[in-house]
């Protein structure tokens, strides 16, 4: 536990319960699902900058790339975060407008407007488990006992409870109006950290004196494939039902894509000063006033709470806390939709009041938070469990999602449900088989099974799964085309 | 002073006077909309 003033807690239960104010400000205010779900479609340029960032931006992300900043230096912003902006460029510049086409709702929505039923009801169900909460409330519990010195449950408990309650109350419109204020509070503190790690490690310089040259290596120490596959993981905003979500909850198109624009040099900043801060953690071991215990992963916030004064280390775990919340209420609430607007409506009753549809998307957020809770305290392997939700969203989503939206001959009920069943059943396949058969590496964070001799580590499942769904693709193609 | 931290603080500059434009820009149209939300979700 980091030693924190009276002043640091006063801020961190200010800013809990201005939350909870924002939701119980919102919960009588829906008339529709429409406004419940995606604010009325009336989010402005600013509104879609704020939530974009906050959302897309968790404490993976915050501890997880200043991971390998810490060991790696600048390669993780080169390397890693900067490809990453490209896939936001075609998303700005060619997905987003193509989404904006129709009146979709959802990620699952697409699915049935191009393939019908049964390919909607596959990426509803990769749509909810990739939505789970269980990383953000694991990330709770982790912040509750290094950063508060609580039980990691009661801390899962304690802050992903008040994330998830002004997320059942408030709708889109909490989500949207909490995260706009936990963009500008995760921005501010970060920015403001920079001046004060620099002073507390005496200057860049000694950053410079005092690191390896290879932590000035824009490509690093890290051979080439490995950099292709952490940049193909950017692949995955081209169907994160999040990102989705506001881009149909929009204005308009061109209120996305200036969102998006301006976004990527917000999105450049933030990476690349948590990046010199984990790399000032390192200087600061080095120089022997952190010690040489610090993990890596914790590099950002030992070296942060260790120069800020009293009140701003307040401001900047309250800070942390909002880069989860505004995480953690987004996904819940795509969750929540899957069951009631993808599920519940076109399976069981589809004649559903809006009113019926609100309740039962907020029984369906529930649902998402308590399954959430049970993974985090189940499992150890977080990194992992990660690596398998995301393999499961891309590979059944993504081949069908994008040839549904581009190519329209394509559109053919048979080839979408193939790919996507192919995509998710492959996957679940291969990770199962990797985590019984494979050995788990600490030093990877990753479980490793070898092939002919050669070492296949588990994030690389995507690479087999995904040609898997476009050859469902096309043998569904095939087959229509006989039929027809 | 290197080019490494020029960059940095130009990303400082960006990141902390960026995110407060954009929050100034959101607090002015977050007043619109809670004012409609007040008058009757029609007007949304």
């Amino acid at each position: 536990m980091y030693p924190l003033e009276i002043i640091d807690y006063i801020i961190v239960i200010v800013y809990l319960s201005g939350m909870i104010g924002v939701g119980l400000w919102f919960a009588k205010k829906h008339t529709d699902f429409e406004d419940f779900f995606l604010a009325g479609r009336s989010l402005t340029t600013p509104i879609l900058i704020t939530t974009l960032i906050s959302t897309y931006y968790g404490i993976d992300v915050l501890f997880g790339d200043t991971q390998l900043a810490f060991t790696d230096g600048v390669v993780a912003w080169f390397g890693y975060a900067r490809p990453t902006y490209a896939f936001f460029l075609i998303a700005a510049l060619l997905l987003a407008k193509r989404l904006r086409e129709n009146d979709f709702k959802s990620l699952p929505d697409i699915l049935y407007f191009y393939y019908g039923d049964n390919a909607r009801y596959v990426g509803a169900l990769t749509s909810f488990i990739y939505s789970l909460p269980a990383l953000s409330l694991y990330g709770f519990g982790m912040l509750a006992e290094v950063v508060l010195g609580l039980d990691p449950i009661i801390g899962m408990f304690v802050l992903g409870g008040i994330a998830l309650v002004y997320t059942l109350t408030g709708g889109f419109w909490a989500v949207a109006l909490t995260d706009s204020i936990q963009f500008v509070m995760m921005c501010i503190v970060i920015a403001i950290s920079f001046p004060f790690a620099m002073s507390f490690i005496g200057g860049f310089d000694s950053m410079i004196e005092l690191l390896p040259e290879s932590y000035f290596d824009t490509l690093g120490d890290l051979n080439i494939f490995l950099i292709i596959i952490y940049a193909s993981t950017g692949l995955s905003i081209l169907v994160e039902p999040t990102f989705y979500q506001r881009i149909f909850a929009a204005k308009s198109y061109k209120n996305v894509r200036n969102a998006l624009i301006i976004g990527i040099f917000i999105w450049g900043s933030y990476d690349w000063i948590i990046t010199v801060l984990a790399m000032s953690a390192k200087t600061a071991v080095i120089q022997g006033v952190l010690p040489s215990s610090v993990a890596p992963d914790a590099a950002l916030l030992t070296i942060v709470i260790a120069a800020l004064p009293a009140g701003i280390v307040g401001l900047f775990i309250a800070g942390v806390l909002s880069t989860e919340m505004s995480t953690l209420d987004s996904y819940c609430l795509v969750a929540g939709g899957n069951v009631s607007y993808d599920i519940y409506r076109p399976a069981f009753k589809p004649e559903v009041s809006d009113k019926e549809l609100i309740t039962v998307t907020r029984y369906g957020v529930l649902l998402s938070w308590i399954l959430g809770f049970g993974i985090a305290t189940a499992f150890q392997q977080m990194l992992g469990l990660w690596v398998f939700l995301s393999s499961i969203l891309i590979s059944s989503t993504l081949v069908p999602i994008l040839l549904g939206l581009y190519i329209k001959s394509f559109r053919k009920p048979l080839a979408g449900f193939i790919s996507s069943a192919s995509g998710l059943f492959s996957t679940v396949i291969l990770n199962i088989y990797i985590m019984l058969k494979g050995t788990f590496d600490p030093s990877e964070e990753t479980y490793i099974v070898t092939w002919f001799g050669i070492d296949f580590l588990q994030e690389f499942v995507m690479y087999i799964t995904v040609p898997i769904s476009l050859a469902g693709f096309f043998i569904g193609l095939l087959i229509e085309s006989r039929g027809d | 002073m290197s080019y490494w931290e020029i960059f940095t603080w130009l990303t400082v500059i960006m990141l902390g006077i960026g995110s407060i434009v954009v929050f100034m820009f959101f607090v002015k149209d977050i007043r619109h909309i809670l004012k409609k939300f007040k008058k009757g979700k029609n007007e949304l």
